[in-house]
């Protein structure tokens, strides 16, 4: 009996064993298959973020490749930018890299000066077609390093403002949205009910705060990026604006973690009257204001001196080391996916920047303009869109202005004291 | 089979070489690493001597993290073991109700930490989380669980806790079988209190177990990584950044693997001595039968 046991337990493992083996043999023929009948170069493309965002990448992968005989893009997804980030750095020191992947555009500059990512400019020389020119200007800033092109526009965005019209007309505000930080103030007071509602929910992102000191005419970093600039007059001001606006209780910032999330929630069911938010959430934000029963509409972010708004998303990038025929074949999707055609799919499906002008002009996007003009708000406030900072350590220099901006509204430290603070520990980074 | 005194180490060798392999080389490029500053991908390492050392003992933010480990460690652990002993006191008994406790309890620990971590995520939110509502009804206001330094660190004890008890328990409960029951009829025909039975007794007989989880459990906490990168990120205010979490950050978001290295030998280091530590100091207090 025992070893009546022992030679089914040998027989169980031999034909898992086997079953691996075989599967692996399988996918490998079975890919080889392709590649061999069809002759197409494969690649994989990474990118970040699911929803609308995501279908839209796996749409337009498929589109690509159902175009054209040649190459096989395969996509996957990777989580957000700082996931993606990581993987595509793990990857790349285990030598397994996609061919194209995304970079959150102020991770352009560490990426290709580690040398992970290769120079486009190359390839932007020899094909004419690709009219370089006709990328939206106000996108560029983040395309170039050291003067030399290391990633293509692609889903780009600027953040904006949502408001609940039904709200404002309450409250007996103009639906338009308010134009400056002195209305702004006045809109987050009179939507303000208290115990029920409030002006607005607003994460102490970053990113936002980059557009208020934007408005007070100032800067994140000097423009050598060997010093922080943050810590000076616009962003005092800022600052100070944002803690005098939470104190009086008509400007709430979820704290944590999940700050995005809370703020998207106060909004989506009426707990707060406005958000900032990214532009490539425009669609998604269109669906729950229907699914939730009221009129959506999107404003600049309020000016302060002057208009100034920081730009976002990821530039397309090839990684470096590919053989030539690689090379080509990662080439050829890059200039496909930010061809005008695929701008607009990419813009009418999720809300992100059309990043070429030819698409901004196209009949569709005005249609699409005149029928639903909230999406032209971020095309129009682009005219003052500003590269973000490119640094390496520009990502752990935000991460420490997160903790003193958050220092500053828990607990207490002033404005000016916070920011010196912060610029104090980021300035020996930037050298 | 003819193969003399090599049979042995044939034998190991399989173990041997996964061990080395997965074990010692990365232990050994990570020390190697310590002393480099390297952004991962770039081909020259910098050779820095011991300045990622000097730069992480005199970092402020590393001495709160530190902190932070220390109390998640000690707190976590010595709530678990004193709960879970209780528990297991009650436990220790037959009884479809004891038996169901017993499986409840020990249900969190087969969760994956994840699907917990989001779990406590929803039931903390301060706005719309359950736990709050349940407060709202005593009257008590709304507490910011995870987004309040002051509160962030113990509510991940909290989960930590709520995760670890049933495990505990279940090994308390096989320790307290283990236990040799003349002696007990012995104490009760002495007249002993319950107090005196289980401070003299049990407890001594116990140590074994106790030792065990304790050190598992301290080695445990101080890799905490799970439920901070999925439930705060480390925040808000760096009030919840532990040890393994600000590795992860310095290496994969920072793009800074050699200081990054620094840190996990000092993790090492740190782990190191507690084992030491408690395998000499403890060990000769823990009385084994």
């Amino acid at each position: 009996m025992k070893n009546i046991c022992r030679m089914l337990g040998l027989l169980a493992l031999i034909v898992v064993l086997g079953a691996c083996g075989d599967k692996k043999d399988d996918k490998a023929s079975s890919e080889h298959k392709v590649s061999a009948d069809s002759g197409r170069t494969e690649i994989t493309y990474w990118y970040a973020f699911g929803d609308k965002i995501g279908e839209n990448n796996e749409n337009l992968v498929k589109m690509f490749n159902d175009s054209q005989d040649k190459i096989l893009v395969k996509a996957e997804f990777q989580g957000n930018y700082g996931d993606l980030h990581s993987k595509t750095q793990a990857a790349f020191a285990a030598k397994n890299a996609p061919e194209v992947t995304l970079n959150e555009i102020s991770s352009i500059g560490v990426f290709a000066r580690s040398g992970m990512t290769e120079d486009l400019t190359p390839f932007i020389e020899r094909d004419s077609d690709i009219k370089l020119n006709d990328f939206n200007p106000g996108l560029m800033g983040n395309s170039y390093v050291d003067g030399k092109i290391h990633g293509l526009p692609y889903l780009r965005s600027t953040p904006i403002l949502y408001m609940n019209v039904d709200m404002l007309k309450e409250a007996g505000l103009d639906p338009a949205g308010p134009k400056n930080w002195k209305e702004f103030e006045e809109y987050l007071r009179a939507l303000t009910v208290e115990g029920q509602t409030v002006g607005m929910s607003m994460p102490a992102d970053i990113w936002f705060f980059e557009g208020f000191v934007g408005a007070g005419g100032g800067d994140m970093l000097s423009d050598d990026e060997k010093e922080v600039t943050f810590n000076g007059e616009a962003g005092v001001e800022a600052l100070e604006f944002w803690k005098k606006l939470s104190s009086e209780g008509i400007l709430k910032i979820p704290a944590g973690d999940e700050a995005s999330a809370q703020a998207a929630q106060d909004f989506a069911n009426g707990r707060s009257a406005m958000i900032f938010g990214s532009t490539a959430g425009l669609t998604n934000n269109l669906s729950i204001a229907k699914e939730n029963g009221f009129e959506l509409n999107t404003a600049f972010m309020p000016a302060n001196k002057v208009n100034g708004v920081p730009t976002g998303g990821a530039n397309l990038v090839m990684t470096a080391g590919l053989s030539p025929e690689k090379q080509e074949a990662a080439w050829e999707f890059i200039k496909w996916m930010t061809a005008k055609e695929q701008t607009i799919y990419a813009s009418t499906y999720t809300g992100y920047l059309p990043s070429r002008l030819s698409a901004v002009n196209s009949e569709e996007m005005q249609n699409l303009y005149k029928e639903t003009p909230q999406y032209k708000v971020a095309v129009d406030q682009l005219e003052y869109g500003k590269a973000r900072p490119m640094a390496d350590s520009y990502p752990e220099i935000a991460n420490i202005l997160r903790d003193e901006i958050a220092r500053c509204l828990l607990e207490g430290t002033s404005p000016k004291e916070a920011l010196d603070k912060a610029a104090e520990l980021a300035n020996p980074l930037l050298k | 089979m003819s193969l003399g005194k090599a049979r042995p180490y044939i034998m190991i060798f399989p173990a041997i070489l996964v061990f080395t392999l997965f074990f010692l080389y990365p232990i050994g490029y990570m020390i190697y690493l310590s002393f480099h500053d390297w952004n991962f991908i770039s081909p020259d390492k910098n050779y820095v001597g011991f300045e990622n050392f000097a730069v992480l003992l005199k970092d402020a933010k590393f001495m709160q993290v530190l902190q932070n480990t220390f109390i998640y460690s000690a707190l976590t652990v010595s709530l678990t073991i004193s709960i879970s002993l209780m528990l297991a006191l009650w436990l220790n008994r037959k009884g479809t109700m004891y038996g169901f406790v017993q499986g409840a309890i020990f249900s969190p620990h087969i969760i994956s930490l994840v699907s917990i971590s989001m779990l406590w995520m929803w039931l903390m939110d301060t706005d719309y989380g359950l736990l709050n509502w349940f407060l709202n009804l005593f009257g008590i206001t709304n507490v910011p669980w995870l987004t309040d330094p002051k509160t962030s660190l113990l509510s991940l004890i909290i989960v930590a806790v709520w995760k670890g008890i049933g495990y505990y328990t279940l090994i308390f409960i096989a320790g307290l079988q283990s236990i040799p029951q003349d002696i007990y009829e012995a104490a009760a025909l002495d007249d002993t209190s319950k107090v005196r039975t289980f401070l003299k007794l049990t407890l001594p007989m116990l140590s074994p177990t106790l030792f065990f989880l304790t050190i598992i459990g301290l080695i445990g906490s101080f890799q905490v990584f799970e439920t901070i990168a999925i439930m705060t990120g480390g925040g808000p205010i760096n009030s919840t950044n532990t040890i393994v979490y600000y590795i992860y950050e310095n290496g994969f978001r920072f793009f800074k693997i050699g200081y990054a290295s620094t840190a996990g030998v000092l993790l090492l280091g740190i782990i190191g001595v507690f084992t030491i530590l408690y395998f000499r100091l403890l060990s000769r207090k823990v009385h084994y039968q």
